[in-house]
């Protein structure tokens, strides 16, 4: 799988992002109320930044009617998908990708 | 790896089965039976109080309704096609898809495309488990299947039972990767080149890129 | 814990039909008309999401024309494009036409034909 993630990126720059591609991540578990794009399946999982996609507005805030400001840092996450669902049953190399903001992403180990 | 590429997609179905591959761009009914339902009329009289304030067009509408039905379908295989022979598009387009997307004069609604590469060791399929994401400029509007219940909430974690389903047997040496389309990227899958296509014009390898090849559920092949 | 209705990933469910049963003649334009409706810069893709999260338990039980129908119903009622009153107007002024005998000829049926 390095090969695809390698892929140099023409994407949106996001100078002041926190994470680069191949840190560890785990996204936050919480349950805030609210139009939220990190599905619940994938909160309090450990994954790898794939890539940096760029800064965009903040969905949670387009949803109500404000402009996003400040943008947020969008990034491409992998998981392993045996460490997302008890019991996967496929083999231990399959991986599921998805998009997550800065805000809801750790560094992994730091988590409380 | 070695062997060919298509080694690995055993097909579940018989050709029989797959026939619906090809009624991608059937053209719709032009009016519906029956009554019309609440859901409708509501439309309808949305639509209309948006035109009595002269802020839309009945024929914005309709342009667009011909848009969904007689171009959108068709960018997905043409950009990917144009891929499959020109090696210095298809780098443009895994490294940035929208503007690889612009240069083919399909101009994407959401702010960027992702194209993502099957290749010997990795099959890619796309899914939105939270709404229904898709690259409507590309593909027109999502299939049944893919608004389905039971695509969004399976395909994430039984991936080849639900490949399986649509005919796609995948050895466990080929890593399936699953792409939640959940938040502000589109995903296009660029399937792998079938042998026996060599010297195809664009237009006819345009033809067996059909729209669930291009989602990832099934992948391309030769007419039987 | 699950607070949003269309956040389905990892549910049990059935076998998928992988038949694409297409649109009818009314989805084409509920589609049409919302895809102009965000061209217009009226709403976004996320007022719309949310608006169609916010069905909350009804969300299961409708088809996907109807959760965006109602996502931009709400949400242009919310932004003052429309009262509900005019809307429930306009609804029955449709309704009517629909209704005209079919010895007499109703002008939307006559442009649906066409």
């Amino acid at each position: 799988m390095s090969g695809s993630a390698s892929l140099k990126s023409t994407y949106t720059p996001a100078p002041e992002h926190r994470f680069k591609v191949g840190d560890k991540v785990v996204v936050k578990t919480a349950h805030p109320p609210g139009h939220r794009r990190t599905p619940q399946y994938i909160r309090g999982k450990q994954g790898v930044i794939e890539r940096i996609c760029g800064a965009y507005p903040n969905p949670e805030e387009l949803a109500y009617g404000f402009d996003g400001k400040p943008e947020r840092v969008l990034y491409r996450v992998r998981f392993f998908q045996t460490h997302v669902w008890t019991g996967y049953a496929g083999p231990a190399n399959d991986i599921i990708e998805m998009e997550i903001y800065e805000h809801w992403l750790d560094p992994a180990g730091a988590q409380s | 790896m070695s062997g060919t590429p298509h080694d690995h997609y055993a097909s579940g179905h018989d050709d029989q089965a797959h026939d619906h591959d090809h009624d991608d761009h059937k053209p719709v009914n032009e009016h519906d039976d029956g009554p019309p339902g609440e859901y409708e009329i509501m439309s309808r009289a949305m639509q209309e109080l948006l035109e009595q304030k002269g802020i839309i067009t009945a024929e914005q509408v309709t342009k667009r309704m011909e848009q969904f039905d007689e171009e959108f379908p068709y960018h997905g295989g043409q950009v990917v096609a144009r891929a499959w022979v020109d090696p210095a598009f298809k780098q443009r387009l895994l490294a940035d898809g929208r503007a690889a997307c612009a240069e083919m004069g399909a101009m994407l609604e959401a702010e960027r495309l992702i194209a993502v590469e099957n290749t010997p060791q990795v099959h890619n399929v796309i899914v939105c488990t939270l709404c229904s994401c898709y690259p409507r400029a590309l593909l027109g509007m999502p299939p049944t299947w893919y608004k389905s219940r039971n695509y969004r909430s399976r395909v994430v974690f039984e991936p080849r039972s639900v490949l399986r389903e649509f005919g796609t047997v995948l050895p466990d040496n080929v890593t399936v990767r699953v792409h939640d389309s959940n938040a502000d990227m589109r995903y296009l899958v660029v399937p792998m080149r079938p042998a026996g296509t060599e010297g195809w014009s664009e237009e006819k390898l345009a033809g067996i890129l059909s729209r669930d090849t291009l989602v990832g559920v099934t992948v391309p092949r030769l007419p039987a | 814990m699950k607070t949003i209705p269309s956040d389905i990933g990892g549910e049990p469910a059935g076998p998928v039909d992988t038949i694409d049963h297409g649109m009818r003649h009314w989805e084409r334009q509920a589609n049409a008309f919302r895809s102009v409706v965000q061209l217009k810069k009226i709403t976004c893709t996320d007022e719309l999401r949310r608006a169609a999260e916010e069905l909350g338990g009804r969300y299961k039980d409708m088809q996907y024309f109807e959760i965006t129908t109602s996502a931009v119903r709400k949400v242009l009622i919310e932004k003052g494009m429309f009262t509900e009153q005019q809307l429930q107007a306009k609804m029955a002024e449709i309704r009517a036409r629909f209704n005209v005998p079919d010895e007499i000829e109703s002008p939307l049926k006559t442009a649906a034909k066409k």
